[in-house]
């Protein structure tokens, strides 16, 4: 072979000089982007852009569905919603900061527990604080409906970012077949972390199926067993403030007493006796033979082999309802209970709802958008098929979950107003790098069968991770 | 200078000037400017924008900020993304080193076959898996060599053989994710030994033939050192590509269990795309493309002693 050369020096010369000066347009052109992202930007004078988690056929009969009130508001304002597709609320919020950095940040953002304090910490959306205040009494209807807990997570340093829409809280799917035929009686919303085991035990029997299957994540992982166990990755507080909010919408509220200004996440715990014990617990059952070793993810594999009933038992939320539907299970195959109690019964969960971009244009029309998204009947519109837990109590109901199940569907809303304690996700501004820490030290664990060793390394990774931030 | 050698350069002067090669440079300089248009976009632009970033701190949000080499010194010091280069490493020797000894055994042996319909079979077949999307395949592929439910580990089982943690053990992941790769890119080297042991000189397989030489000698002493320049084309080839391995760890094991099959460009990506950390994932790019630049230039060296050119 003799086609390879290094190339002449005159020419690597001008090459050089010529790619370092394109080179340099380029890294000026990513600055100006970067800079749009945080101050310019916003859609075009004539459009009101929404990025939406899901399918674009949804997003665009939504956006369809709303176009005549926003004419009312505005007739020269076209609507226009862009789904984004992913695995995951870590996926969609990766697409979303690209998109950002591309140049075309949107209005209207729908954004999850995992990235609000990652955007709120930016300063990439505006908190919605005056709007509220100002808007009160109309909201008077929306915020009877939807729990304290849902709008103190999408808080963050007093101050409101997004109205909640929707939920999922980390409770226990079970396959109603293979519990009939293991004899195991189908669990009461106070079973124990022994009936859970007793339970996967009898459904180990039979071969090639799993008792409890999970994925390595944030939501709804090992961690439901950390929260149940009282323990967490990070030292738990609240931050001061959001009395405006909580004194005038939920005055007289229980559920809203102790409420304050969002969630502060302080110092790692990831080494904590009671997150070590509780990552133990998960080897145990992969020792045990009562749970594969899991994947890292999205979850979609785990409801395809939960649907084709080869997992007795998962964590999932309400958006497992649609999901386990749509994969071919039938109403009455599965169905849905509290997370076994441990050391408590505390679950853990996860919020979407939606955010004003602070570099929008169109801020005013964009909370009228907003208020029409948390309309009761939007909600289908956005999510249809059960893909998530209504964040509106009443829209919680047995004619929602008649055709797909579960038949304990009350469970949802019952694990926020029965179990007061229930916490979101621990997602502090640096989420991205702790998820993607989560991940690699649980595997880590998994393999090596050394959780202590797993979780010293998470501590170290969070530690550096915080002090990054 | 004699007649014959005077009238060579007048035979070039009058084919330079014929009118149709008029006609065609015009065409022939759109072709170039295009592929050098395409280069220039999609590679030079990219790599020099890297190195520039690479000196910034930038999280996607916020204005970039220059920190000088502080990403270059942090990496020198950064335990898992030093890691991720001696994983890359590991793997990507092991994937060369197979897909070559792989490719090589598979051309000698198709080329054999007097039929030339079962020679068009085989050079198909084991092409074929290259046209297939990596993503597709790590998908696919994660699916059978899952640990409990993989078709894999059923056919295994009812030999009697327990479980193998294919890709839920740090040596079974990798190893795995190894053995996937070979499989999909061994098609190309073979594609390329088997057209340059085509080429080998019959006269000469012949005259080894006469002198007493069996197929292994004539493989090894004959065969081998009249395509080493084929070998090294395709060592240097496979090296490049494996030491940006992306796809099957990211896609089967997302770089676990732990760091076990976390390679260079997983580093990369979770840095600057999870981690918002674009300027620390520019200085990991360019580090991985000097590392790439030393080891192939490490194989043209070797190349002197051990390639032969006709």
């Amino acid at each position: 072979m003799t086609g390879i050369h290094p190339p002449g020096g005159p020419i690597a010369r001008r090459t050089v000089l010529k790619a370092g000066a394109a080179g340099g347009l380029g890294l000026a052109a990513l600055a100006d982007l970067a800079a749009c992202g945080n101050n310019g930007g916003g859609s075009s004078s004539k459009s009101l852009k929404m990025l939406y988690f899901g399918e674009q056929a949804a997003a665009t009969q939504l956006q369809n569905r709303l176009q005549p009130q926003i004419s009312k508001l505005d007739p020269s304002i076209k609507f226009e919603i862009s789904a984004i597709n992913g695995t995951d609320w870590n996926d969609f919020l990766a697409k979303v900061l690209t998109q950002i950095a591309a140049g075309t940040p949107p209005d209207i953002i729908s954004v999850a527990t995992e990235g609000l304090q990652l955007m709120a910490s930016k300063e990439l959306a505006i908190p919605l604080d005056d709007y509220v205040t100002k808007d009160l009494s109309a909201l008077k209807e929306y915020f009877a409906d939807i729990h304290p807990a849902l709008v103190e997570s999408m808080m963050y340093q007093g101050h409101l970012w997004e109205l909640p829409d929707s939920f999922n809280a980390g409770n226990m799917f079970y396959s109603t077949e293979l519990f009939q035929r293991a004899g195991v009686v189908p669990p009461s919303e106070n079973w124990t972390l022994d009936d859970f085991e007793t339970a996967a035990t009898k459904i180990a029997k039979f071969k090639g199926i799993n008792a409890f299957g999970w994925v390595v994540r944030l939501w709804g992982s090992w961690t439901s067993f950390m929260y149940a166990n009282n323990a967490n990755l990070l030292e738990e507080g609240k931050y001061d403030g959001g009395d405006w909010l909580w004194n005038k919408a939920y005055a007289g509220d229980p559920a809203a007493a102790g409420r304050k200004g969002g969630w502060k996440w302080g110092a790692p715990t990831a080494n904590s006796e009671g997150t070590v014990e509780a990552l133990n617990y998960m080897i145990e059952l992969t020792k045990k033979g009562l749970s594969p070793s899991p994947d890292v993810g999205g979850g979609g594999t785990l409801q395809g082999l939960f649907a084709s009933n080869r997992i007795g038992m998962s964590i999932g939320g309400g958006f497992w309802a649609g999901g386990l539907t749509n994969a071919g299970m039938k109403n009455g195959s599965f169905d849905v209970q509290l997370f076994p109690k441990w050391k408590s019964q505390r679950h853990l969960f996860g919020a979407g709802g939606y955010a004003i971009f602070k570099s929008s244009k169109k801020k005013d029309l964009a909370w009228e958008v907003l208020k029409l998204l948390v309309k009761p009947d939007t909600f289908d519109l956005v999510f249809p098929g059960n893909v998530t837990t209504p964040g509106r109590k009443s829209l919680v109901t047995a004619a929602r979950y008649a055709k797909t199940g579960p038949k304990h569907w009350s469970v949802f809303y019952d694990t926020l107003t029965k179990h007061p304690e229930t916490a979101p996700i621990p997602a502090p501004p640096y989420y991205n790098a702790l998820a993607t820490a989560l991940n690699q030290r649980t595997t880590q664990a998994i393999s090596s069968g050394d959780a202590k060793a797993a979780l010293d390394g998470l501590q170290s990774d969070l530690e550096k991770a915080a002090g990054a931030s | 200078m004699s007649a014959a050698a005077a009238e060579v350069p007048a035979a070039i002067t009058r084919r330079r000037r014929h009118p149709s090669s008029h006609r065609e440079a015009p065409f022939g300089f759109a072709m170039i400017g295009l592929s050098c248009l395409f280069v220039a976009i999609f590679t030079a632009i990219p790599i020099v924008a890297s190195l520039g970033l690479s000196f910034f701190s930038w999280d996607v949000i916020s204005s970039p900020q220059f920190v000088g080499v502080e990403n270059y010194q942090r990496l020198f010091t950064d335990g898992p993304v030093l890691k991720s280069f001696g994983v890359t490493l590991g793997m990507a020797l092991a994937i060369v080193v197979l897909q070559l000894t792989l490719g090589l055994a598979l051309a000698v042996l198709v080329n054999q076959r007097k039929l030339v319909w079962i020679r068009t079979l085989f050079r198909t077949a084991f092409y074929l898996p290259l046209l297939a999307s990596t993503a597709a395949v790590s998908i696919f592929m994660g699916y059978l060599f899952d640990y409990k439910f993989g078709v894999v580990n059923y056919y295994l089982g009812l030999l009697g053989i327990p479980n193998v943690p294919w890709l839920t053990s740090g040596f079974g992941a990798a190893t795995t994710i190894v053995l996937i790769a070979v499989w999909q890119q061994v098609g190309f080297t073979f594609v390329l030994f088997v057209a340059s042991l085509m080429s080998v000189p019959t006269d000469v397989l012949e005259a080894a033939q006469i002198d007493g030489a069996g197929p292994l000698r004539t493989l090894f002493r004959i065969k081998v050192p009249l395509i080493s320049p084929t070998i090294l084309f395709a060592a240097v080839v496979a090296l490049i590509n494996a030491m940006q391995l992306f796809d099957q760890p990211y896609i089967m094991t997302k770089g676990g269990p732990g760091s076990a099959t976390t390679t260079v460009t997983i580093s990369m990506y979770q840095k600057g795309f999870q981690n918002l950390q674009f300027g620390y994932g520019s200085a990991i790019a360019i580090v991985l493309l000097v590392a790439i630049l030393i080891i192939t230039g490490l194989q043209f060296l070797a190349a002197r002693k051990l390639v032969f050119y006709q």
